[in-house]
């Protein structure tokens, strides 16, 4: 059948059941969704990307505020960890909004697909950072960047504090810009940020990547809704599918294991990434 | 209570009136019961087109504008989608006192500090 030819309400119900698919997968990659939820329906519904972006900015915004409580109960998520770091995120994840809407997205693609299978092999090649011997630097002590994790799937009680504070705090700044052009959570480079640059457990930072991006998104969000790149249409199933299953996704997490969990990561990474490098080199537009 | 199962329950509560309003609005919008500011048979038509195209063939709001549309029901789910970019503002309002009153004055810069951005955003004064 003709897209042209397909009724209008058939994608709304489509884009329902696929926000919701990727709502439990994106809870534990750490990620907002809007890594798989801007590929995937760009490619294979026939709406315009700047919606599309609009669309996936505010799945990743509605997915991660729906999986925070569950995650700050379940001690995954550090409103501590994130009251910093948040802040520099979502200044440059407004200037980043901005920004791309005035930027060729095809070289900020490439850039964008170069940097996340980077990350990614990164993330393969080393290991998770073993926050019990930990030192906490002057800063993150300033701050008091620390807490206690019992982890139930590994029957485990950690004692967590961060270090290279500044280090993240620069980084941050980084991933809110990139996420903010893309209308992207960033989630996909916050974890590797909060896990191996400052130490944070596997668990903790990617529960905590989840609440950074429902405040850095909650900034951004407000530039595409002024821009007029918001469609309800494709907004609005969109953001009930993701709310709905990343309160699912939230529930699985905590009793799934950590080394799934980085498995996940990782091909979800290498997916986004491949898709955003073909884009950006117009292989696979 | 703890700060996390504060800004747990406040982001709870706001998050599942958000999802509610959201899913109310949306109905009313598709069910048919709201007229739409672009209708949603004519839709098919311009949603493959660049957002500056979209607002110059259709004459969607920009900017605030959508607040005097909110008899239609496209311009009632921009306002439902406006109301869960204010959740994230909300919990801090309930977050900055807290921190004050466990005179965790940095934290509660801090969180000041993320309100005013939010608030920025909000406005649209700066974008």
């Amino acid at each position: 059948m003709e897209i042209a030819a397909v009724p209008w309400w058939i994608w709304p119900i489509a884009l329902f059941a696929v926000s919701f698919a990727i709502g439990i997968v994106a809870v534990h990659a750490g990620v907002g969704g809007g890594v798989l939820f801007v590929p995937i329906v760009g490619s294979l519904f026939p709406f315009h990307l700047d919606f599309v972006r609009g669309a996936g900015l505010m799945f990743a915004l509605a997915g991660t505020l729906s999986a925070g409580p569950p995650l700050l109960r379940a001690g995954m998520a550090s409103l501590r960890l994130v009251l910093p770091l948040a802040l520099v995120g979502s200044i440059a994840s407004f200037a980043g909004a901005l920004v791309g809407f005035a930027v060729p997205t095809e070289l900020l693609q490439t850039l964008l697909g170069v940097l996340i299978i980077g990350i990614a092999l990164l993330i393969w090649r080393l290991r998770g950072a073993d926050s019990a011997n930990i030192e906490a630097d002057a800063l993150g002590e300033l701050l008091r960047l620390e807490g206690e994790f019992r982890d139930p799937a590994a029957g485990v009680s950690i004692d967590w504090r961060t270090h290279r504070t500044l280090l993240g705090l620069a980084a941050f700044g980084a991933i809110g810009f990139v996420g903010g052009i893309f209308g992207l959570g960033a989630g996909f480079a916050n974890v590797p940020a909060l896990n191996l640059l400052m130490a944070a457990p596997l668990k903790v930072a990617v529960g905590s990547s989840g609440l950074l991006i429902s405040v850095i998104n909650s900034s951004a969000a407000w530039v595409y809704l002024h821009r007029g790149a918001l469609l309800p249409l494709v907004v609005v199933p969109a953001i009930l599918g993701v709310m709905l299953g990343s309160r699912i996704g939230a529930r699985l997490l905590r009793v799934t294991p950590a080394p799934v969990i980085r498995r996940l990561v990782i091909v979800v990474m290498l997916l986004a990434g491949a898709r955003a490098l073909s884009r950006g080199l117009g292989i696979w537009v | 209570m703890g700060l996390n199962e504060l800004y747990a329950r406040w982001l709870d509560t706001a998050t599942r009136a958000g999802f509610a309003i959201s899913l109310c609005a949306f109905l009313a919008y598709v069910g048919g019961l709201l007229p739409a500011y672009v209708p949603l048979e004519e839709l098919p038509r311009y949603w493959a087109l660049p957002v500056d195209r979209f607002i110059e063939m259709t004459g969607a709001p920009q900017g605030w504008a959508w607040l005097g549309e909110l008899g239609y029901g496209d311009g009632l789910n921009l306002a439902a989608i406006a109301l869960l970019g204010l959740v994230t503002p909300v919990c801090y309002v309930r977050l900055v006192p807290a921190l004050i009153a466990q005179r965790d004055w940095l934290q509660a810069a801090l969180a000041a500090a993320q309100l005013v951005v939010l608030l920025v955003a909000a406005s649209g004064l700066a974008g």
